[in-house]
């Protein structure tokens, strides 16, 4: 199983390889801003995209919309601080399959994978 | 609030206090979470008109309904204990891990605030920056006051600068 994990952090990109982990996910490649998101799903299947929204050159929220519109249906989960309820629908109209607000626990983002991907296993 | 004796109030503005305490809380809860941290409050007083010493401070912009800029100022060693409780190995020097670690830390707790905040539209935050450097002060346009909420931890002490106007 592979998957994206796109944020403008490391360190938060670590974390969230890590927590991968947690659910047998060993094979992902890392993406800094939404343009090398779309790069990399353009070029590349992946089971899980792991998304933040805030993002240099292009937003977690515009590439989840680019994604959509270009008929992929992988599952998405967008990480990131932005926790208010509006900001939760717009990215579940958009086409988000789960949300997970910023600070989490590597458990939880274990779940949310494993929800998602339910081939995932620990 | 105390001021003590070697500050100096920024800016001569006012700022409604009521606006600081979801931040105290988004630093309870960036810690608790992400680095297994309790730090400890101290007093709130106006920000001492230049903080001493080699420092690092990771900021980040704040615009709706209030506007201002929300920092976390930390000593080198600080900021480096941080970064190795993010990846589990203290970098020995202030590296590019040490300044993504700041930086994402007061992205997290400026997010975790506004939605404590929950302000209809959402504010907005802008890209976190962090500045490295001895001796140097934060100074924002609108002239409104800068609160300056220290901390210590298990990590070492850093402290919390904010400052923003409401509409």
């Amino acid at each position: 199983m592979k998957a994206l994990v796109v944020d403008d952090s490391m360190t938060i990109r670590r974390i969230v390889i890590k927590a991968l982990g947690m659910v047998g996910i060993q094979d992902t490649v890392e993406a800094a801003d939404g343009t090398e998101a779309l790069s990399a799903v353009n070029e590349q299947d992946f089971d899980v995209i792991l998304l933040d929204w805030n993002m240099p050159k292009l937003t977690g929220i515009d590439t989840l919309r680019s994604i959509r519109k270009a008929g992929k249906t992988v599952p998405v989960i967008m990480v990131t601080t932005e926790a208010e309820k509006s900001r939760v629908i717009e990215a579940i109209k958009a086409g988000a399959n789960d949300y997970l607000i910023k600070p989490f626990a590597p458990d939880q983002l274990a779940a949310k994978v494993k929800n998602a991907v339910p081939a995932a296993t620990p | 609030m105390s001021t003590g004796t070697q500050t100096k109030p920024r800016g001569g503005g006012s700022i409604d206090v009521r606006y600081v305490n979801p931040f105290i809380e988004a630093i309870d809860n960036v810690f608790t979470t992400m680095l297994d941290l309790k730090p400890q409050r101290q007093t709130l007083r106006i920000c001492p008109s230049e903080a001493t010493g080699p420092q690092l401070t990771s900021i980040i912009g704040i615009s709706g309904h209030i506007h201002g800029v929300v920092a976390l100022r930390f000593p080198p060693d600080a900021a480096k204990a941080l970064a190795g409780r993010f990846t589990g190995i203290v970098p020995t020097e202030v590296n590019d891990e040490v300044i993504d670690a700041v930086a994402e830390l007061v992205n997290m707790v400026a997010g975790n605030a506004k939605a404590k905040l929950d302000m209809d539209p959402p504010l907005q935050l802008g890209l976190p920056t962090v500045v490295e450097g001895t001796g140097y002060r934060l100074k924002y346009p609108t002239g409104a006051a800068w609160l300056e909420v220290p901390f210590e931890s298990e990590a070492g002490s850093f402290c919390m600068e904010i400052t923003y106007s409401a509409e």
